[in-house]
């Protein structure tokens, strides 16, 4: 009567397909094309060709980042407040695009910033000047905050929505401004959904590839834009393997770090 | 009524969890027909003994037998026994019928003396009815489980069970979630039925007056040990220590000294009393009942003291009398004032006499 | 006063959540509104057309796409939630240690970045040699799918009566029986929760399809490999039919358990 054997097929397939193919990033970080065991990978990447790449990946997913949580902190705020009797349907409206496929999503911007697309055209019928946004980095910018913005509202509409409202009602009854209100209690006690919304855009902005290449025709470059060509284009995957570590490790210090600041993890996080 | 046989018999039985020892050495037999309920607080064991009856733990040591053969191997589904769960554990995908009838439909037609599935079905529907009958739920067949009050699902889990004509029925504290009112007269039902039905019933539950309200025997268990078993007059009126004096009703439990067969000294005053065969000068405890204690006039007092408080308890008066330091616990139906010097009289043989339990004192 | 603060504060508000709205909605509404334009152009709107949808389903490509990305769907569901299902049964009953073990292994895929999911899963098939494929892409597909049925049988098992269990063996029922008739059927809205959601992030899925497959592309890889082309109006026809089926799936989950929980 083990029950617990039901697992087992689960457990194995989990470490079949999910840990041991992270061993292999391992293993082919490690060696050469012929397989033997080398650092000069490392090396390689160290040069300032892909420091560049890294630093714009991390710069645009950081200003990515920044404009979520100047979007969504205030949307999640006024959708958790008791103004809208219809807020859950809101919530819903706002939730759904996250469900969406991030290439439809891109492919809908790309139709709008294209040099004949929508935007361009409306310009140009009120008898303005067109503007390339195509390969600009704001395109690319505006087209991950649109791809990654509900998973900063979620996190943080939870935390917020789970708080007690009487606490709020208390800092007014004893005299907090709603300015004071805001900074000296909402938001500290919404720190655990801001911790887990910066995770779940920060996470995914900084490995993106398909949404600069679409938005930028290749104009903009990132990590998640080498690793695609290194195992498509160019098949050599040990070079790739070894930009998919150092940005695994860069993500999972990113993640711990963040942890700090939310150490019991308590945010409505995936999950 | 009791069959002298005896059906279940446990020997030697100890149980632990990791570091933990629940059960010590348990030794006990149950008699077909007999209604038998294991009684203790929480933590005392009771539940963990009635799932080992149940096949759902395995004993660390010792035996089961049933009928005299071991089952303690024997896994839950082939036990002709049957339980009665705490918090009922009704299947809610299937209404109250399916309910009844789930373990008949596990079995074969030819176990039931059918000779094929349709004839089968109406066994089935046939002895369902009576249940319901039994359990006083006609009517109720197709409705959802959900749609029940605590005590209805009771009764459908009772129903379930005794469906199947089993040898034994385990029941842990089954009344436990219902109102009072409704476990006063769940209480007399599960004695008729019990009787009617001539089916041996294991009853667990905290509940001391419940015990003593149901049962043919009682085994009283504290820390994984059994304290006594006998019927409830018996428990009630003789408790063999004075844990079983104090969880069995209200007791005034005090140190004493044996002074000689039939003569004990507490309060500063010797009592003759009934109890022989103790060590010369042996620390005891003295348990006397509440409504043991007689109230007399001062003078002619063996004790004497004072009222220190009243309350009244609808039937009696209770009252604390204070008297050499000592605060005694005395229901009477005639109420005295406090601030009243009363005398105290008690008759030897409601004078229990206990050795000292050491025991009783690791928790 | 307060009052009239407080309801140009609530304007204030629904102005800011119109426009966060806006910003959400107005991509997608273009791009199905031109899956209906007759005019290739997205200039302007010469008239109504189905043309691009009958395009799109005599587009064999497509048409062979949509036909694997049902396939992988498909079986990833099926694997995924009979595997899932049983793991949350066995975790259920294992002890912390190991059940704890178990559950963060299966946080791994949902932390690991899509990207390095997809490349560690080709650098192991091609390693053992298996071609990348319709179901190499299976495979992965039940790996990612398998811990979101784990995830919402879970609670339903740590909600049930553990009475349940023992009380159909008392019955009679041997131990594989109690779990058919009483174990499964007590925790089905959850199953079939956690295969809806299977089922959507299959049907859903780019990146690690993409780099576990070659010979066989689903929907998402076909709009990738066309937008690397440039804007094609069949795209936008094909781009509103996956939203309209993604998003019907996602009412039905919501409708079982809202939105909110799952996402």
């Amino acid at each position: 009567m083990k029950r617990s054997w039901y697992a087992a097929p689960y457990g194995l397939w989990m470490v079949l397909f999910t840990v041991v193919p992270l061993l292999f990033v391992l293993y082919y970080a490690f060696t050469d094309q012929s397989g033997a065991f080398t650092v000069n990978n490392f090396v390689k990447i160290a040069s300032p060709m892909y420091g560049l790449v890294l630093w714009d990946s991390l710069r645009l997913a950081f200003f990515c980042t920044l404009l979520c949580l100047l979007i969504g902190y205030p949307t999640a705020y006024f959708l958790a407040s008791r103004d809208f009797s219809n807020a859950q349907t809101l919530v819903v409206l706002i939730l759904v695009p996250m469900w969406m496929n991030f290439l439809l999503r891109t492919y809908a911007m790309m139709t709008l910033f294209e040099n004949n697309g929508v935007i361009n055209t409306l310009l140009e019928s009120l008898g303005l000047q067109r503007i390339q946004m195509i390969g600009t980095e704001g395109a690319v910018l505006v087209g991950m905050v649109y791809n990654f913005l509900p998973f900063m509202v979620l996190p943080v509409y939870t935390v917020l929505k789970k708080m007690d409202y009487s606490v709020i009602e208390a800092a007014e009854d004893l005299g907090a401004s709603p300015v004071r209100v805001v900074s000296r209690v909402v938001l500290p006690m919404s720190i655990p959904g801001v911790v887990s919304g910066i995770t779940m855009v920060f996470m995914p902005a900084v490995t993106t590839f398909a949404i600069s290449r679409m938005l930028s025709s290749g104009m903009i470059y990132l990590v998640g834009d080498m690793i695609e060509d290194y195992f498509i284009a160019m098949n050599n995957r040990n070079v790739g393997s070894t930009i998919s570590l150092v940005m695994l490790v860069l993500i999972i210090l990113s993640i711990g770090l963040l942890r700090k600041v939310d150490p019991d993890n308590s945010g409505g996080g995936l999950w | 009524m009791i069959d002298e046989t005896r059906l279940i018999e446990i020997k030697g039985v100890s149980k632990s969890f990791g570091d933990t020892q629940v059960l010590h050495d348990i030794d006990l037999y149950i008699r077909k027909r007999e209604f038998v309920t294991l009684l203790g607080p929480s933590g005392c064991g009771k539940t963990t003994l009635l799932r080992i009856l149940g096949g759902f733990e395995m004993p660390s040591t010792g035996e089961v037998l049933f009928e005299g053969k071991d089952m303690t191997g024997i896994p839950p589904y082939k036990r002709r026994i049957n339980t009665v769960f705490q918090k009922y554990a009704l299947f809610n995908h299937l209404n109250v019928f399916d309910n009844i009838a789930f373990g008949l439909n596990l079995k074969t037609p030819e176990q039931l003396g059918c000779k094929s599935r349709a004839e089968m079905k109406q066994e089935v529907a046939r002895r369902v009815n009576r249940m319901l009958k039994l359990v006083k739920m006609e009517g109720y067949e197709k409705r959802s489980t959900n749609a029940l009050s605590g005590g209805q699902q009771q009764r459908i889990a009772i129903a379930r069970a005794l469906v199947n004509e089993p040898e034994v029925l385990l029941l842990d504290e089954p009344l436990g979630a219902l109102d009072l009112k409704l476990r006063k007269e769940m209480q007399l039902e599960l004695k008729a039925m019990q009787q009617q039905l001539g089916i041996t019933f294991i009853y667990v539950t905290h509940d001391q007056e419940e015990a003593l309200t149901m049962s043919d025997t009682i085994v009283v268990m504290n820390h994984g040990r059994i304290q006594q078993i006998g019927d409830p007059k018996g428990i009630y009126d003789e408790p063999r220590n004075a844990f079983v004096a104090d969880f069995i009703g209200e007791s005034n439990i005090i140190d004493g000294t044996m002074l000689q067969d039939d003569l004990v000294r507490f309060s500063d005053t010797e009592f003759q009393c009934v109890d022989e065969g103790f060590a010369k000068n042996e620390p005891v405890d003295v348990v006397i009942r509440p409504e043991d204690i007689m109230l007399v006039g001062e003078d002619v007092g063996m004790l004497r003291g004072v009222v220190e408080s009243v309350i009244f308890k609808g039937v009696h008066y209770e009252m604390i009398i204070e008297s050499n330091d000592c605060k005694w616990k005395v229901q009477s139906t005639t109420m005295q004032p406090v601030g009243t010097r009363v005398g105290m009289t008690i008759v030897p043989y409601n004078i229990h006499i206990m050795h000292k339990m050491p025991v009783l004192k690791e928790a | 006063m307060k009052n009239r603060g407080h309801r140009a504060g609530k304007l204030l508000k629904g102005l800011w959540l119109a426009l966060v709205l806006a910003f959400l909605y107005i991509p997608i509404i273009v791009m199905i509104a031109l899956s209906f334009n007759a005019s290739v152009s997205r200039a302007a709107w010469t008239g109504f057309t189905l043309d691009w949808y009958v395009k799109l389903f005599k587009s064999k490509q497509i048409m062979a796409a949509l036909n694997v990305t049902i396939t992988v769907a498909v079986i990833a569901t099926v694997v995924s939630t009979v595997m899932g299902t049983l793991g949350a049964i066995g975790m259920h009953a294992m002890s912390t240690g190991m059940a704890n073990l178990l559950i963060n292994v299966s946080y791994l895929p949902m932390t690991t970045p899509d990207i390095v999911t997809g490349v560690s899963l080709m650098l192991m098939f091609i390693f053992v040699k298996v071609p990348l494929g319709k179901w190499t892409m299976i495979m992965a597909h039940i790996a990612f799918d398998t811990p979101y049925v784990l995830f919402s049988v879970m609670p339903k098992l740590r909600q049930m009566n553990p009475n349940l269990y023992e009380a159909a063996l008392d019955l009679g029922c041997h131990p594989a029986k109690a779990l058919y008739k009483v174990i499964i059927p007590e925790i089905m809205p959850g199953i079939v929760t956690g295969a809806l959601l299977a089922f959507t992030m299959s049907l859903d899925d780019f990146v690690i399809s993409y780099f576990t497959s070659n010979t066989d592309q689903n929907l998402a890889m076909i709009v990738y490999s066309a937008a690397r082309r440039g804007v094609e109006p069949t795209m936008y026809a094909l781009s509103t039919l996956m939203f309209i089926v993604v998003l019907g799936l996602l009412l039905i989950v919501n409708r079982r358990n809202g939105l909110e929980e799952i996402a």
